[in-house]
């Protein structure tokens, strides 16, 4: 790795003094950061891993090559027993995704279709890479692009980025500092009758560690004084998570935003059966469900707080256009995203339509990407970050689509 | 071997830790006494295990065929849980107790490298089969074997849905079935010769036209291997260098892999994995050309690969000594046998696996889990790391005894004291590698409280990180 891991750990003089006298760092600094969190914009990346198809995700029911290329995995017209749900007259989205109508229809949630990147792979694992490093057919990029979003944005905590997922995604790769976590219940050292010890002697050890594994040691450390003094808050308004992981990590992520602990980037990992080269209606209603119903909940928990907020869905690859030999679709190209927050300019379906028209296909097989992915990623970091230099080395990113005001 | 001279603790420590899953106590000793290069020998030429094999003996089912599984499940759903319980509890036994630790390691490492997923319908009925009979007796054979059982496994076929890779077929006007890309493009990205090989999605589309037709009998009966001539794509065929001229069946899959099994760049793909698992994170480039030659002159023995791998400068470098972080299941089964634990019931190791972000047979993609330490090196996973040590040392474990007291008394220390405690784990699981600072602060630990000291002092330096890394 060439990025100088004792540069990813910074410990504040509070913490070190500290270690000395056998405490937790004090909840003063604790509440420092709270302050100066307080209200900040906050991006929010949803990554589905295995290539979800955006075809179906967000289905164009008006193009009539969808139901020629589609045969028995099309969705029904709108109306229909199981019919997607109209957006503009001419796509749907998946019935699935019911919870979300309202936050389509006030203007929250925003579609954009036909998204990709002109370095086409369909290696799931290079796509991803690629997208994560921000940096298309150069594996080489030793950071990611949101570790080189938080490096370009004032303050340090461990809480400033977070991952809901069970190891550190390629986009927070690099220097800065990340929380990385499955769920931050009870997360605490269990050494009960001693843990003041446990904790003072440990800390001494992780610091005397200068390599990558010291430097985790004492984020952990960071983390775990800096969540215990974080106020529990069940879900607002009504909002009902759903019993998946998407719905657990959306649940904890509205509690990171609500408590203000300066948390600026939320990278929410979620793998389910999106890699949909068989039976994919099954597939698709088994994650779409949760998806919709915690992506529904996210936003009606965080009430006023959405506007400080920008959600982006997003996977690596779209499917081919036309259904496989086994009610599936393989390893395509353009994908559609979905982004809610309360700035979002929602209630529109964005992007260029390429069309589905055998010609117009790329290479005769795949949705077209009209729309490039770091663009998009771009615009959100611009808005929500408030980062106007590129993020992605060897590349200047247009303006974007327009999904932020 | 060309070990370090002189040799000693460290040098056997290091052996242990990275041919095995780390010494239990004493051990580093007794392998000093019993010759590294034997013991390489030995591990290279597994014999059987008469006291492993007495502890696996209750787990009834690691022995039963996919079909009797299915009908055992079909009879009582509830006895699915009951195998992939066993499985699972088998794995850790195995690591933790089983002195052919090379073979249980390489084992783990080639399952890793032909994943398939338990959760996956079907794979929950063969996944017991799948490594048993298509990993497990090649990892010291040849790759060509194993990727031939592996590939042709309905494990595999269901899990990259080969089992619906065919020829399309017009029937009454419609068109049925048709060429499923999934384990296509795997065996070459994943499997074999590696994304950067430089193939071309119309060998992805060729390798899924060799491999139509190669199914499964019967999903909820059988399970078993079927090859439907029916559905297979007779045309000819061209896959990255191999021509296959129309009219073939069933063996153009063996030719294919014959040939991808021995070409360079599977020989490259697979050597720098190796390399990365039993050296660096980085390995060095002279190193994986090294023990590519060997893979390529030995026509992919696989023994003679890792053989050559413990035989180069690089497996023994001082830069490369205590460097590799170590993925949770290397770092829980390397604190189980430091502490001398017996496990009878690991269903809290592989709960706390899971909270590392490892749990055993869950790997959803294909790719595996990472084969990088540095990837499993994270907050979440570090804290689950220390509280599983402080756990494991205080005998607070349900179903894994553990006793720090006996530990350090036995080795002739004093468990009261905590410098003593710390200076006796230290030479008997540590080989006497522990940093001052670590080894200072384990010795700091108040002489009186409620947990005893041997237990705070043996907690710490499991959770320390000189326990990190391998």
């Amino acid at each position: 790795m060439s990025w100088d891991p004792s540069r990813r750990v910074f410990i504040r003089e509070a913490g070190l003094a500290a270690v000395g006298i056998g405490l937790a760092p004090s909840s003063l600094m604790v509440r420092s950061a709270r302050a100066a969190g307080a209200g900040e914009r906050v991006l929010v990346k949803v990554f589905l891993r295995g290539g979800a198809d955006g075809l179906n995700l967000c289905a164009p029911y008006a193009d009539s090559e969808y139901y020629n290329l589609r045969g028995a995995i099309a969705l029904p017209r709108p109306g229909s027993a199981g019919g997607v749900i109209n957006l503009d007259g001419y796509f749907g989205m998946h019935p699935e995704f019911s919870p979300l109508l309202p936050f389509f229809d006030d203007g929250r949630l925003a579609f954009v279709h036909a998204v990709g990147n002109p370095q086409v792979t369909r290696s799931h694992f290079d796509a991803q890479d690629f997208m994560e490093s921000g940096t298309p057919g150069d594996k080489g990029t030793a950071t990611g692009w949101l570790d080189r979003a938080i490096a370009r944005i004032p303050g340090s905590q461990v809480t400033q980025a977070v991952s809901f997922s069970s190891q550190l995604p390629r986009s927070f790769l690099g220097p800065e500092p990340v929380l990385v976590a499955q769920t931050l219940a009870a997360f605490d050292l269990r050494a009960r009758n001693w843990r003041a010890e446990a904790e003072t002697l440990l800390r001494v050890m992780y610091e005397a560690d200068r390599t990558a594994v010291g430097a985790t040691g004492r984020e952990t450390f960071e983390a775990v004084n800096a969540l215990l003094s974080a106020p529990a808050s069940p879900p607002a308004n009504g909002a009902v998570y759903p019993n998946a992981s998407v719905g657990s990590s959306l649940r904890q992520a509205a509690q990171l935003i609500k408590a203000g602990l300066g948390t600026r980037a939320i990278f929410v990992n979620v793998s389910g059966g999106f890699d949909t080269h068989s039976n994919q209606l099954q597939n698709n209603s088994n994650d779409y469900r949760p998806l919709g119903q915690a992506l529904a909940a996210f936003a009606t928990d965080l009430g006023g707080l959405l506007d400080t907020v920008a959600l982006l869905v997003t996977t690596e690859f779209g499917r081919t256009a036309a259904v496989n030999g086994a009610a599936g679709t393989d390893h395509g190209t353009g994908y559609c995203m979905m982004v809610l927050g309360g700035r979002v300019r929602g209630g529109r379906v964005l992007g260029r339509w390429p069309g589905l028209s055998r010609s117009l296909l790329y290479q005769e097989r795949d949705l077209a990407a009209t729309v490039d992915w770091r663009d998009v990623f771009q615009e959100l970091a611009r808005a929500q970050l408030g980062i106007a230099e590129s993020l992605f080395p060897g590349y200047t990113p247009g303006p974007g689509v327009g999904v932020t005001t | 071997m060309p070990a370090p001279d002189p040799l000693g603790p460290r040098v056997a420590l290091h052996l242990l830790s990275r041919a095995g899953y780390g010494p239990r106590p004493g051990e580093i000793a007794r392998v000093l006494d019993h010759g590294l290069t034997k013991w390489i020998e030995e591990q290279l030429d597994p014999q059987p295990d008469s006291e492993l094999s007495s502890r696996l003996s209750r787990f009834t089912t690691l022995d039963y065929t996919t079909a009797r599984i299915l009908a055992l499940t079909n009879a009582d759903p509830r006895a699915t849980g009951v195998v992939l319980d066993e499985l699972a509890s088998a794995k850790v036994i195995r690591a933790v107790h089983g002195r052919n630790q090379l073979q249980e390691l390489l084992t783990d490492f080639w399952f890793n490298h032909f994943n398939v997923f338990v959760n996956d319908g079907f794979d929950r009925y063969a996944i017991t089969a799948y490594e048993r009979d298509a990993i497990r007796p090649h990892v010291l054979g040849r790759f060509r074997d194993l990727l031939g059982a592996a590939s042709l496994h309905p494990a595999m076929l269901y899990y990259l849905d080969n089992y619906l890779n065919t020829l399309p077929r017009r029937v009454g006007g419609r068109v049925v079935g048709g060429i499923n890309e999934n384990q296509g493009r795997e065996l070459l990205e994943l499997h074999t010769v590696g994304v950067d090989a430089g193939y071309a999605q119309g060998d992805v589309v060729e390798a899924s036209r060799v491999l139509t037709g190669h199914g499964i009998d019967n999903l909820t009966t059988s399970g078993g291997y079927l090859f439907r001539s029916g559905s297979h794509d007779t045309g000819a065929k061209q896959v990255f260098g191999l021509s296959l001229p129309s009219g073939g069946g069933a063996e153009e899959v063996e030719k294919l892999f014959d040939h991808l099994a021995i070409h360079p760049a599977t020989a490259r793909f697979l050597s720098k994995k190796l390399a990365q698992r039993f050296v660096s994170d980085d390995p060095p480039e002279a190193l994986v050309a090294r023990v590519a030659d060997v893979f390529l002159r030995s026509g992919g023995d696989l023994a003679q690969v890792v053989r050559g791998l413990f035989g180069s400068a690089d497996f023994w470098a001082e830069a490369f000594v205590t460097r590799k972080p170590k993925t949770p299941f290397e770092y829980v089964v390397s604190a189980l046998r430091a502490a001398g634990a017996e496990v009878a019931n690991p269903a809290a190791i592989r709960r706390a696996l899971a909270d590392m972000g490892q749990p055993l047979y869950a790997c959803n993609p294909p790719t595996g889990y990472s084969n990088r330490g540095a990837d499993w090196l994270n907050p979440s996973s570090q804290l689950a790391r220390m509280n599983f040590a402080l756990d494991l040392a205080s005998g607070a474990m349900t179903g894994v005894t553990a006793n720090a007291r006996s530990l350090v008394r036995d080795a002739g220390g004093n468990p009261d004291d905590p410098r003593s405690a710390a200076e006796t784990i230290n030479r008997q699981v540590f080989g006497g590698t522990l940093r001052a600072e670590t080894l200072s602060a384990a010795a700091r630990v108040a002489s009186t409280g409620s947990v005893p000291v041997a237990a705070r002092v043996g907690g710490l330096l499991l959770a320390s990180p000189d326990m990190q890394v391998r």
